[in-house]
């Protein structure tokens, strides 16, 4: 009898650890999910016709009742300019060029990046990162299939160069990306974030999300795309580093 | 027995017969709805869902049959203030629907004048008394010769001696009761622009004058917020004569006009031997402006103000230093009506040894605080938020204490003193060039 029972333990102790070896083995690599990405969304091609974006939308943190309009240049090989400007708080700016990357608002005024922070902002400024993903990360590692918003998604560990790791999720049937998390180092502490993307519109040849949800503890912020402009003509000096932000710099 | 003594004796016989009636089956159910959304806003809203580690079930399992049981309104707000308190936390607390009237005249007063014009007086309470503190250049009280120091003994048919008192009755607590007295005045002052009313004083010579006073415009820009009401903001900055620079500011809103000004008051001062912040009647506004503000004083990278804790989320309240930023003694004026961003600005500024503080306690109210009216009508209160100022110590409950204690008062007023700014100065010509 006992002899019985234990071999049954340890069949169902061989199975168990089959299963895992089966269910790891059945899940895509994280690098196929990304490069499937790059296909489902345009292919290799039509991102590399790109060189540079313009963006409008709007930001919102819906809690407070608070909307803003939303710019957004980016231009190869690193180049971007963020703008929202909000109704009772103003404007708010972020750049980055490859070596800078600032802030400014009336709120708080100019300021440098430094440490994390900065090399997050560097690595998202980099124009058509998703092409050029295997820049960005060390590993990429498929973790487990799970349910997201009723969607079976493959759930990816992605390990930057620099910067904190991001959880993804793709949605197994459309290997679109449809959620994000991840910790974002800022001067005020690192903030665990989780942003739901959705609405993937063509705009070119390229399917881009037209809404973000971010959540971070109890605040909800929404980013909707009104407009995106392929290889658009940027005015000149947006990306400049404005000349209070220069004046921080130079100081010792 | 005086007109105002029978009104009082009325009101207080009126809140004791509500007090004392037994609560209809209506009223019950509303209690207990009243119970469940005060327990459930703290299991799901308080900054740490563990409660410092009290067993919130346990509560509710305990004080639930005693608020079914609960036979009048005030058995009824006990049970509940029971509950809040055993979070032992300021910002968490229960009142009568009836303080909504006292505290906000318009909240229970539909035929109550609504707007935000005023006739340009700002008040104090000092010693029960609602004393002029301020009367603003070329309002409709400047222009009827109302002066600093005057009492303020009617407005309208309201009687402010009494509401006065029962404000004071009902929030025996020092935290925010500055502000709240205030603001049980200066409501009754407000009203839509253009209207009229009369306001009787008691004058320097403490004789009773009545006055009929217009509401015109508030002084500054009116200022919105997402879902927040439109606040008037402004802000000036002057020299004094003492070679010292003066900031005020009544809000902390709108960002750029307020950078502006800041802007052109450190240019315009670079050189002076000091810089006084008024925050004096601040109630506070946008909490990332306290940073702000602290950046146009410091240009040491990587101070802090504080620390502010939420469900989920901690923010460092980080100061980045002004390109050009003014170095020299730095003096910050406060009283009981400075709150919220006012205290985190004056509080970490003195953790942080960049300010000398000069005044009174602050409101002691720098949490995030909702006041929502439960379905029993009673008001509940309670904070989202907590924070540490960089001291290591809390603001809620303590507020941020003067260096230097200087009170107002109605004498000094008259004399058109103002001691808080004259010691500020008196320290800043101390300090070493």
């Amino acid at each position: 009898m006992n002899c019985y029972f234990d071999r049954f333990n340890m069949r169902i102790g061989l199975a168990l650890a089959f299963a895992g070896v089966l269910a790891a083995a059945d899940l895509p690599k994280g690098e196929t999910l990304l490069d499937k990405y790059i296909e489902v969304t345009g292919g290799k091609a039509a991102y590399s016709k790109m060189h540079s974006q313009m963006m409008t939308g709007t930001m919102e943190f819906p809690a407070m009742g608070l909307k803003g309009k939303l710019t957004i240049y980016s231009a190869e090989p690193d180049k971007q300019y963020f703008e929202v400007n909000f109704e009772g708080v103003g404007k708010m700016q972020e750049g980055s060029n490859g070596e800078i990357a600032w802030a400014n608002s009336a709120m708080q005024g100019p300021r440098i990046k430094e440490g994390g922070e900065k090399a997050e902002s560097l690595m998202r400024g980099k124009f058509n990162a998703e092409l050029n993903w295997r820049d960005m990360y060390k590993t990429v590692e498929t973790l487990a299939l799970e349910t997201v918003d009723g969607k079976q998604c493959y759930k990816i560990l992605a390990t930057p160069k620099s910067g904190n790791p991001k959880t993804l999720w793709y949605d197994k049937d459309s290997n679109l990306m449809v959620k994000m998390s991840a910790v974002t180092a800022t001067p005020q502490g690192d903030i665990q974030s989780d942003t739901s993307v959705s609405d993937y519109r063509k705009e070119g040849d390229i399917l881009v999300p037209h809404k973000m949800s971010i959540k971070a503890g109890p605040m909800e912020i929404a980013m909707t795309v009104d407009s995106m402009q392929i290889n658009p003509e940027i005015p000149k000096n947006t990306f400049d580093v404005p000349d209070e932000v220069k004046a921080l710099i130079k100081k010792p | 027995m005086s007109h105002r003594s029978c009104v009082l004796v009325l009101a207080i016989a009126g809140a004791t017969a509500v007090a004392g009636q037994t609560v209809t089956p209506a009223q019950r159910d509303a209690n207990i709805q009243s119970f469940e959304k005060v327990w459930t806003t703290v299991s799901d809203k308080h900054w740490d869902p563990k409660l410092g580690g009290l067993d919130w079930q346990a509560v509710h399992d305990e004080l639930r049959p005693k608020m079914e049981a609960a036979k009048t309104a005030d058995e009824a707000r006990e049970v509940l203030n029971d509950m809040v308190g055993r979070l032992k936390q300021t910002h968490f607390g229960i009142f009568p629907g009836s303080v909504y009237h006292d505290l906000d005249a318009s909240s229970d007063e539909p035929e109550k004048d609504s707007g935000e014009a005023t006739p340009g007086i700002d008040v104090r309470i000092l010693k029960g008394r609602a004393i002029v503190t301020d009367v603003d250049a070329g309002s409709p009280a400047a222009a009827k010769g109302v002066k600093r120091g005057w009492e303020i003994l009617r407005i309208g048919d309201t009687e402010i001696p009494p509401l006065v008192a029962r404000v004071q009755e009902h929030f025996k607590d020092p935290t925010l009761l500055d502000l709240r007295l205030r603001r049980s005045v200066v409501d009754r002052l407000e009203g839509g622009t253009g209207s009229t009313f009369t306001v009787e004083f008691l004058d320097g010579a403490d004789r009773k004058v009545s006055i009929g006073l217009d509401r015109a415009k508030p002084r500054g820009k009116i200022a919105h917020l997402g879902n927040m009401p439109p606040l008037p903001a402004w802000s000036e900055w002057r020299k004094l004569p003492q070679d010292v620079g003066y900031v005020r500011f009544n809000v902390f809103f709108d960002p750029e006009g307020l950078a502006k000004t800041m802007e052109e008051a450190i240019k315009g001062c670079r050189d002076c031997r000091g810089f006084v912040l008024d925050l004096r009647g601040n109630p506070g506004g946008i909490g990332g402006l306290a940073m702000g503000v602290a950046g146009w004083f410091t240009d040491q990278s990587g101070l802090k103000l504080g620390t502010m804790y939420l469900r989920g989320l901690t923010i460092k309240f980080v100061i980045f230093p002004r390109p050009e930023p003014f170095r020299g003694p730095l003096a910050v004026l406060m009283d009981g009506c400075s709150a919220s961003t006012s205290e985190i600005l004056a509080g970490g500024l003195k953790d942080i040894h960049r300010a000398r503080l000069f005044g009174t306690r602050t409101a002691a109210a720098a949490l995030p605080s909702v006041i929502e009216r439960l379905p029993n009508g009673d008001g509940f209160q309670y904070a989202i938020a907590n924070y540490i100022s960089q001291g290591g110590k809390p603001l809620e409950g303590i507020g941020a204490i003067p260096d230097e204690e200087v009170p107002l008062t109605r004498r000094q007023l008259l004399e058109g003193k103002d001691s808080a700014l004259d010691a500020a100065v008196e320290w800043i010509q101390k300090q070493k060039p």
